[in-house]
């Protein structure tokens, strides 16, 4: 029996990440919902093997973002399992219309990128150095960094369209 | 926006998500279960239904056999038997191949790998799928005329038309479900390129 108490916090504590890594990976509510669902499920089931060699957040990062893959073959449902979206998909607590506006214009250029890219930029944006992103990625850090400055210049040349 | 801009609004993105941070103890523990039996409800089901109706036409075949008195009809019959004994083995591999990511054990481009090989598999299976069930159109209806209907289709004269009305449609629904593979296969391939560029 694994520790309920101690997933519910480990969940809790990072809500935040799953619910960006989702909103990265899906177009829809709907979408994102299954993904929340999937990735607290695999949290959870996977639990049991985590063994200490990494740290718990690149355990979190390593297994959300695999989640998301393997919800890509998904089909699309009508609807969740849950219905709690609202609790969910808290939206972000944003000061203004402003700021939540450039959120979803950062947000629709990211998801324009390709899957391989979308992981990178995603860990490099949540602050990961080279290193730990190599770590949860499986690429060398020297890749990690070609492939940073060839995003920056996919989204430099896509932003001035 | 530049890349360092884009950086600070994700800051920023993320400690507004933070301070939303809504989610109950009950709704964590329900996510737990319920994804269990959404993982049945989504594979298992689909692989059952899929597989039990091609082995049920396969075995009503079989076991009706014996009425497939001339030649062509028994023919048509091992022909249509075999291609439904094969649909269902394919039912299950199609399936089986886009569920081959280990989100535990792999690497970010671990599953990234195993989900595009996965993706092409899954789509060559669908190409066979297809050219099988256009062999299974035309061998399960001069079967099916003679187990349920006691009628030799091959003796009425207006069983072409059945064909030549049944073909055009198929060819056409072939090419849109192959249109729509495409875009899969280029997905696909993408990311095996982008893969093969690490070092």
């Amino acid at each position: 029996m694994q520790n309920t108490d101690a997933f519910v916090a480990l969940i809790k504590e990072n809500q935040g990440l799953i619910y960006k890594v989702t909103k990265l990976y899906t177009n829809s509510k709907e979408d994102a919902e299954d993904l929340y669902q999937d990735i607290v499920y695999q949290l959870w089931k996977s639990l049991g093997t985590f063994r200490n060699e990494s740290k718990i957040s690149t355990w979190i990062y390593r297994i959300a973002l695999n989640a998301s893959i393997t919800h890509l073959r998904k089909e699309k449902r009508k609807g969740s399992q849950l219905a709690v979206t609202e609790e969910l998909l808290n939206k972000e607590d944003t000061k203004d219309n402003l700021q939540e506006e450039q959120f979803e214009t950062m947000y629709a250029y990211l998801k324009k990128l390709n899957e391989v890219e979308k992981g990178i930029i995603f860990l490099y944006l949540e602050g990961k150095s080279y290193d730990e992103i190599a770590a949860i990625t499986g690429f060398t850090a020297s890749n990690v960094g070609t492939r940073l400055s060839r995003i920056k210049q996919k989204i430099s040349a896509d932003i001035k369209k | 926006m530049e890349l360092e801009e884009m950086k600070t609004l994700w800051a920023e993105m993320s400690a507004a998500v933070e301070k939303q941070k809504k989610i109950t103890d009950s709704i964590i523990i329900k996510m737990t279960r319920s994804n269990y039996r959404n993982k049945i409800n989504k594979i298992r089901v689909p692989e059952f239904i899929g597989s039990f109706l091609c082995m049920a036409g396969a075995a009503l075949i079989v076991f009706n056999f014996r009425q497939l008195t001339t030649w062509y009809l028994a023919a048509c019959g091992i022909v249509a038997c075999l291609v439904l004994v094969l649909l269902s083995f394919l039912s299950v591999m199609a399936i089986r191949s886009l569920q081959r990511i280990n989100i535990t054990d792999n690497n970010y481009r671990e599953s990234l790998l195993a989900y595009a090989k996965g993706r092409l598999q899954f789509v060559r299976i669908q190409k066979i799928n297809f050219c099988l069930a256009a062999l299974l159109m035309v061998t399960i209806l001069p079967v099916i005329g003679e187990l349920i209907n006691g009628q030799d289709v091959f003796k009425k004269p207006g069983v072409w038309l059945w064909y030549a009305v049944l073909f055009p449609f198929f060819y056409w629904v072939s090419a849109w479900v192959l249109h729509k593979y495409l875009k899969i296969i280029n997905d696909a391939e993408t990311i095996l390129k982008e893969l093969g560029n690490d070092g």
